[in-house]
Parts: C-alpha cells; sequence; structure tokens
C-alpha cells in the first residue's frame, strides 16, 4: 500500500457514481439513491452533513468508516468506496430494498418459524463477524438490519460501533436504541462487551416471533420496569453486584415468568436461546459463536433460503429506510 | 477497492519520499524537515495536556507526516494541521475533546515554544476564530487527502509482546527508554516508510544497545519478528539523529510566517552565493 494523493482518487472515485434521488435523511447524513455508471448497479450514496463547525466531522461518519473498512462479510453492509465532493464527505454503500422492521410490520406477510431461524442465523453471523473483529455495533435493532434483493440480511448503521477489548477504556453507556438496550447500559455501566449487542439479538428474536417490539419502555427507567415485569427483577444472585452499578435504582420485585407462557406456540429449542440471550448477568449471556452452535441451527425446521424469505411488495421510495426513521420520537435515543 | 483488515500501514515509496510536495514548491528539504519535527513536538505536548492517550498523539502525528507527502507545507499551513491532524485523531482513538480545548491547549504550547508571554487567548478574538476555522479545515483536508486512510497501526502493543518475549519487561530501564524511541520516532519519517513491528525491533534494538544488554543471536533475535538489520540500523539511525541537532523555537507555523522565513532564508544566503 502507498500513501495515495486523495485528491486525484476522489475526482475520479466522485465520477463512478450519479446520485439520482434522496431516499432517506438522518441525524448526520441524506441518503441518496445512486448508480454506478459502468456497471448500473444501484447504490445507496451516504452524504454527511458537514456543516457544523462546532465539533468538526461527526464522530458517527468517523466511526462508521473506521468499522466498515475493517469488516467484509455476506452478513455486514458492504461500504464500496469513500470519496468527497468539495465539502461533503460521501460514502457509497450496496444499496438494499427494505429493513426488518418492514418485514415484520408488513401484516400481510406470514413468518413461518423456519424464516424466524433464516433471520437469526444471518443476524448472528453478521454479528459475530464485528465481534470476532473486535467491533461492537451498539445499535443493533430490526430498522438496521437490512434485507437485499436476494433476501440476505445485512447488519448496518455502524454510527455507533466501536472497538472494544480495552479492559481499562469507559465507553458511554447512552448506547443502543431503548427498546433493544441491555440493561447493564440501563444501569449505566462504562465497562461492556459483546454482552450489549447480544442482548438486543434477544429482544430482535423475541420480536419476530411477537411481531411487536418485545420490550417497549416510554422511559429509561419505564425500561428498566417493563424488562423487570416481563423477566422477573434480577437478584443478587442471578447477577452479582448489580446493585454496584452507577445509575443503579432499585425496583420492585417481579416475579420470574418463564418465557413459554408469553411464546406458546414456538419450540423449546428456540425459548432456550433466547432465555440465553436474556440472561440478566453479561458475563453469563451467551456469545454470537455459542449462538451460531445452539442447537437451535441443528434442529429442524431448517432455515429458509434468503431467496425465499417472505418481503414486503417493493416500493422503491421505500428503500434505504435506515436513516429516516431514527428521527421518529421516542425511537432513538 | 478498499482494503481489507489489515495490521499494515501504507507506506510512501522512495519517490514519494524523494521528491515532497513542499520540495517542489520550493521548501528547503531541511527546514521541512524541522517544519515536520516541530509540528509532532508540538502534537506531543498538546496531548499530554490535553490528557490524551499516547496512541491519540501517536495517530495525529503519524496523519501530519502522511499529509505532507501528498501535500506542500506552502499551501496548508503546519499549525492548521497539526490541531486538525490531532482533533481528528482524538476522534480515531475515542477519546474525543473539545475543538476550544485543543486550541487553547495549542495556541499555550506554540506560545510556549516560541518564548512568547503567556496571555491566555480569548474566545472571541480574531485569532481564535482563525484558528477555529483552520482546525476544521484542515481535519477534512487530512480525510481528503489522505482519501480516508487515517486508521493508524502503532508499535506500541508489539514492543510490550517483543519485551515479554526476550524476557526484559523487568530490565530497570530497557522498557522505557525503548518506549520513548518509539515516541520520539515519531517525528522522523520511520512511521511512514515502515511497517509497526520493524519499527518495534529497532526501538528494543537501539535501547538494548544503549544499555548494553546482549539479546539472543544464534539465530539474530531480530529474525524471529521478521525484521532485518538493515532496516534496524537504518531506523535507530533516523531516531538518534533527532538529538544531534534541535529545531530552532521561531520555526514559521503558518503560510505568511513561513512566507517570511523563506524570504530571510534567501536574503541571508542568496542562490549562487556561498
Amino acid at each position: 500500500m502507498r500513501v495515495e494523493i486523495g485528491e486525484d482518487m476522489n475526482a475520479r472515485t466522485s465520477a463512478k457514481y450519479r446520485k439520482e434521488k434522496k431516499v432517506g435523511e438522518g441525524t448526520y447524513a441524506n441518503v441518496y439513491q445512486g448508480v454506478e455508471v459502468a456497471t448500473g448497479r444501484l447504490v445507496a450514496l451516504k452524504k454527511i452533513k458537514v456543516g457544523d463547525f462546532k465539533s468538526g466531522l461527526d464522530m458517527s461518519a468517523i466511526r462508521e468508516v473506521k468499522a466498515l473498512r475493517e469488516l467484509h462479510h455476506p452478513n455486514v453492509i458492504q461500504l464500496i468506496d469513500v470519496f468527497s465532493h468539495k465539502t461533503n464527505l460521501n460514502l457509497v454503500l450496496e444499496f438494499l430494498d427494505t429493513d426488518l422492521e418492514m418485514v415484520i410490520k408488513d401484516t400481510d406477510l406470514i413468518f413461518k418459524p423456519d424464516d424466524i431461524k433464516s433471520w437469526m442465523l444471518m443476524t448472528l453471523r453478521g454479528l459475530y463477524h464485528c465481534h470476532r473483529s473486535w467491533v461492537l455495533h451498539r445499535d443493533l435493532k430490526p430498522n438496521n438490519l437490512l434485507i437485499a434483493s436476494d433476501g440476505q440480511l445485512k447488519l448496518a448503521d455502524f454510527g455507533l460501533a466501536r472497538d472494544y477489548g480495552d479492559a481499562t477504556a469507559n465507553m458511554t453507556s447512552q448506547v443502543v436504541t431503548r427498546w433493544y438496550r441491555a440493561p447493564e447500559l440501563l444501569f449505566g455501566a462504562k465497562k461492556y462487551g459483546y454482552a450489549v449487542d447480544m442482548w438486543a439479538v434477544g429482544c430482535i428474536f423475541a420480536e419476530l416471533m411477537l411481531r411487536t417490539p418485545y420490550l417497549p419502555g416510554d422511559s429509561d427507567m419505564d425500561q428498566l420496569n417493563t424488562m423487570f415485569r416481563a423477566l422477573g427483577t434480577p437478584t443478587d444472585e442471578d447477577w452479582p453486584n448489580h446493585t454496584q452499578l452507577p445509575d443503579y435504582v432499585q425496583f420492585k420485585q417481579y416475579p420470574r415468568t418463564p418465557l413459554t407462557t408469553l411464546f406458546t406456540a414456538t419450540t423449546p429449542d428456540s425459548i432456550d436461546l433466547m432465555e440465553k440471550m436474556l440472561v440478566y448477568n453479561p458475563i453469563k449471556r451467551i456469545t454470537a459463536l455459542e449462538a451460531l452452535n445452539h442447537p437451535y441451527f441443528q434442529n429442524l425446521p431448517r432455515p429458509t433460503a434468503p431467496k425465499k424469505l417472505p418481503k414486503p411488495a417493493l416500493n422503491i421510495n421505500e428503500g434505504q429506510v435506515a436513516e429516516k426513521r431514527r428521527l421518529d420520537p421516542g425511537k432513538s435515543i | 477497492m478498499a482494503p481489507r483488515l489489515s495490521l499494515a500501514n501504507p507506506l510512501v515509496t522512495a519517490d514519494q519520499l524523494e521528491t515532497t510536495p513542499s520540495g517542489r514548491d520550493g521548501v528547503d528539504p531541511a527546514l521541512e524537515q524541522q517544519l515536520r519535527c516541530t509540528g509532532c513536538d508540538l502534537i506531543q505536548a498538546a496531548g499530554i495536556l490535553l490528557g490524551l492517550p499516547q496512541v491519540a498523539m501517536a495517530t495525529a502525528q503519524v496523519l501530519v507526516q502522511r499529509f505532507y507527502y501528498v501535500s506542500s507545507f506552502t499551501k496548508f499551513a503546519l499549525r492548521d494541521t497539526i490541531m486538525g491532524a490531532l482533533f481528528l485523531a482524538c476522534k480515531i482513538e475515542e477519546s474525543p475533546r473539545k475543538v476550544k480545548d485543543i486550541i487553547n491547549v495549542f495556541d499555550y504550547v506554540i506560545k510556549k515554544k516560541q518564548d512568547l508571554p503567556i496571555i491566555p487567548l480569548e474566545s472571541f478574538s480574531p485569532l481564535f476564530y482563525d484558528m477555529k476555522n483552520g482546525l476544521t479545515v484542515a481535519e477534512l483536508q487530512i480525510l481528503k487527502r489522505l482519501a480516508f486512510n487515517v486508521q493508524v497501526q502503532l508499535p506500541y502493543a508489539l514492543l510490550v509482546n517483543y519485551l515479554q518475549c526476550l524476557g526484559l519487561t523487568q530490565h530497570p530501564r530497557i522498557p522505557q527508554m525503548s518506549w520513548n524511541y518509539l515516541n520520539d520516532g515519531l517525528r522522523t519519517n520511520i512511521y511512514v516508510s515502515y511497517q509497526p513491528p520493524i519499527i518495534a525491533c529497532a526501538a528494543l534494538f537501539l535501547a538494548a544497545r544503549q544499555c548494553q544488554v546482549k539479546l539472543p543471536d544464534q539465530p539474530p533475535w531480530w529474525t524471529v519478528f521478521d525484521s532485518d538489520l538493515r532496516d534496524l540500523v537504518n531506523i535507530a539511525g533516523h531516531i538518534l539523529s533527532l538529538y544531534h541537532t534541535q529545531p530552532p523555537p521561531d520555526i514559521p507555523l503558518t503560510l505568511p510566517e513561513l512566507e517570511e522565513y523563506q524570504s530571510e532564508i534567501l536574503k541571508a544566503h542568496p542562490p549562487g552565493a556561498i
């Protein structure tokens, strides 16, 4: 590798793509649908706003470029190119038609257990690749799991992603959209790891079965309350020393109800996996690799082939929705 | 083509080392060396005052070195580039600092270096605005002109590893001394001409020499860490050369200062005169 003269590369790269129409707007970027001129392939152009002279380039943009430059996996969105045009930075990403939230919300679609298994498998494969590369996603939710036209699910929106593994580094607990936020984060833990992403995957798993968010809290406090009502208030035995966490508050002692009372129509192996993802003690929570090796994925039914998964009727205007939904009140932090 | 996960740094070619953009714009090679050295020195000093981890300072210094192999000192002011580089490096290394703090600290370390009276910078003064503007533009220019290759792999962790392999972690001087060589080496071009493992070996090689500690030579220890003697000696030479000459304190940090500085050199030593 040599140190490239970026200026020349920018001009060359920028000419490779044609911007077509705006498809979404997020906190730090506008998303456009575009075309790679030479091949006609659809791409998403994420144009990062740099008008804000207060803090320079947004941290999310740096995190996203940094994470996606390292990660290459069929279940992680591909960063095709990066270039700047005038004073804007542009990320060129794969264009993906829809996301898991749209799929869940589409009441015309019926999910079979095989479909859910397939989405879980792809999510965990993508996530295992991130964790193996020492990257935490920190914002997993159905809305950030994009789905390609061939049915492949891809982890997207790495604006909160960061590397982990340094036991001494403090990290912010203000991450992950509330409904998918792990209990240790809600209690203000500054040191955490892969387990925060696994909790979110557990919530997504439950949401796929229920077709509605599993733990929809209205506020951070209510989130904990909702969680404890559903899963029981943790005792010191379940989760040693959690009362020492910075933002610990005592809650009413709810009893633990077995998941089978809510998830009546499902198999014991899926309940077992979900329970292992929703373990309060982060150290005991299942890892992505362990989850992939869980009997749930070996037992029948076999996961549906991605191509055959249920999909909403394609409406191109709804494509690449990840960004615009972030603005919905009460859903993002 | 986006690079895959890699523990390698982009390096400059021999041609790029030979003819720098500043050289083409008439900056004397010796002056360019002093500019690079001074810039990195200021980053290190500012980083310490900002309480940053060493990796953030190191990343910033390597970015500055890379940047001036694709850009000229006559077009991008050193002062702005070092501020922008440190600002960006803080974010890359997940230790963000406020723009205001970075400006104030750089103002302080620059005044200190130039032996000027230390008067706190006013937040609404023209100089503050000038620095703020320079910093934000520089951040973007660095990203742009380095084509977003701003990830820097550093040799610190490797050095610790090598010290452990050679049973040197308890030595009274070698660990700190070799660490210091890595820090000082940031002011030279070694980080843009060699990969981290070779740099780590060279720092260790030099420290062991200085402390007169004999390391395994059957086979030579560095071969185990994929280095060769010629590179080690070359890097050691670059590091040691830092201790022979100090850049003068009045190194020009802005474009007008640089212009004036160069015209004064020209007056003192007109071309053709010896």
